[in-house]
């Protein structure tokens, strides 16, 4: 909550320095070449790719801050500076890309995951438009920016829930249904961009972003599960999480194809995958079980046919 | 419903893991907990064939003892998040078969088994105590009692095993060599898969 805090003073402090920067960099071009040049520094550290030499002058239209920015410090804003107010308003650079991406997002609907929409976003936080620069070309930036963000949303919604039902103010869901409305929830946030989301599937399948956007969706499968009360330790861990994959997964691509109204084919979809899981489970009991039946009943039936040989042989 | 009667589920959310170094926790917490799922099915082995011997009740009390670190583990595994590793069906039945084969070499293989598992328990045991106090005893407060408290317990059985005779079983040095080494695979690979 400190943090948010800090958050807020740093993007309400940014805004004013961005103002008496606009004023400050008319005065000062060889100045405004050295934040350039130290931006670029830290961004080939991240080992971002290299900028075009053209592009340097206009990479950004107003400096990022008043004063040379210091020494890559990661992604935690640094507290020293020269004086106790400058800095509240560092912003490292992680930060700032989350809010490029953030305001791309609005205009995915119209240019897709791409770099015209990161563009555009920039250009609404009084950025140049070629500070779409710093990310790839394939938009793959945004797009997991996006899922991260959403999956953000829904463990966030699952955490109100969950207090909820620990204050006993929401009775605790059944698993099938929980887990329904989860994935529910989750979906429906693709709504806004669902025109343009097979594109950003086939990009997340590319290979270099295989392990973030796989990374990504194991982390919110096993949120949901961690939620929906999962308490497993032995294989049923794996077993869990890889059957709600396979449900979220098909789900998806249902969704993508649905054109009836609010998508209530896909929540039939969903509602029938989610029953079989769980009859998967009570199957695969009564599986065991009858199992162990036949294994006690073949026990018995042998131990009886032994004691009748022996009290024939006694006779 | 008033909440008062119902056993609140632990609010594990990450705010209350903020700050844990992960991957290390991670790994400590998932490999101790294959180690006590596997010493479980050790001495469920060697009561399957001693049982009903004159070691009966020493293997089934140290086997007790696995049963409530194994739970505890449990516990700590949800608490934090953890996953298991995913060998656990091939430890079940690994396990199983050690107990059982060492304990067919008579009541002194059983025990030397026991002295064999215990000592590299305890050795592992050690080094996750180094390793958290050289991150932060006070943050880890809580999980480095529980493997002080566990360390101690593993001691005592590979003493058990001792004062009954382990040393006097058939090619002992052999194998308790031969099963310490399948301990280190086994927790390197349960720390990473």
């Amino acid at each position: 909550k400190m943090a948010a805090a800090a958050g807020g003073l740093r993007r309400a402090g940014w805004r004013l320095w961005r103002g008496r920067a606009v004023v400050r960099c008319q005065l000062s071009p060889p100045h405004r070449a050295l934040q350039a040049s130290a931006v670029l520094r830290r961004v080939s550290d991240e080992q971002k790719e290299p900028l075009a030499s053209s592009s340097q002058q206009q990479f950004y239209s107003h400096p990022t801050d008043h004063q040379p920015e210091q020494e890559p410090q990661g992604p935690r804003p640094s507290y020293t500076g020269q004086g106790g107010q400058e800095s509240e308003d560092y912003e490292s650079e992680e930060q700032l890309q989350h809010r490029i991406l953030t305001a791309a997002l609005e205009f995915v609907p119209e240019h897709g995951w791409t770099a015209e929409a990161i563009a555009e976003g920039a250009k609404t936080l009084g950025l140049s438009a070629a500070a779409a620069g710093m990310f790839h070309n394939d938009g793959s930036e945004l797009i997991l920016h996006f899922v991260s963000q959403c999956n953000t949303k829904l463990s966030e919604l699952l955490e109100q829930e969950q207090k909820l039902v620990q204050l006993g103010e929401a009775k605790k869901k059944p698993t099938d249904q929980f887990l329904r409305d989860a994935v529910q929830a989750r979906l429906r946030m693709l709504i806004p961009y669902i025109e343009k989301w097979p594109q950003a599937l086939s990009i997340l399948l590319l290979p270099h972003n295989i392990p973030s956007s796989l990374n990504l969706l194991t982390s919110m499968i096993d949120d949901i599960w961690h939620y929906a009360g999962d308490k497993s330790t032995d294989f049923n861990w794996y077993t869990r999480r890889a059957v709600l994959t396979g449900i979220y997964n098909t789900t998806e691509l249902v969704m993508m194809q649905d054109s009836s109204p609010d998508f209530e084919d896909t929540w039939r979809f969903l509602e029938n995958r989610v029953a079989d899981a769980m009859n998967m489970g009570n199957t695969a009991d009564q599986v065991q079980s009858t199992g162990e039946a036949v294994v006690q009943g073949l026990m018995g039936a042998a131990v009886t046919v032994s004691n009748a040989e022996t009290s024939r042989a006694v006779r | 419903v008033p909440a008062g009667g119902v056993s609140l589920r632990r609010c594990s959310t990450r705010e209350s893991l903020e700050g844990v170094n992960r991957p290390v926790i991670d790994r400590i917490i998932r490999v101790d907990h294959a180690g006590e799922y596997g010493a479980n099915r050790i001495y469920a082995g060697q009561m399957a064939v001693l049982g009903r011997s004159s070691v009966g009740p020493v293997i089934q009390q140290m086997w007790n003892q696995e049963k409530d670190h194994l739970k505890k583990f449990n516990e700590l595994m949800v608490a934090y998040r953890v996953r298991p590793t995913v060998l656990l069906p091939f430890w079940n039945v690994a396990g199983f078969v050690l107990g059982a084969g060492s304990a067919l070499l008579g009541k002194k293989g059983a025990m030397a088994c026991t002295v064999a598992v215990e000592e590299s328990i305890s050795d592992h045991y050690n080094s996750q105590i180094r390793t958290l106090m050289e991150e932060d005893p006070e943050k880890y407060k809580e999980l480095l009692q529980v493997i002080k408290q566990f360390r101690d317990d593993e001691r005592e059985h590979h003493d058990i095993g001792l004062e009954h005779d382990a040393e006097a079983a058939p090619a002992y040095s052999v194998l308790k060599t031969a099963i310490q080494l399948g301990c280190k695979a086994a927790i390197f690979l349960s720390e990473r898969i």
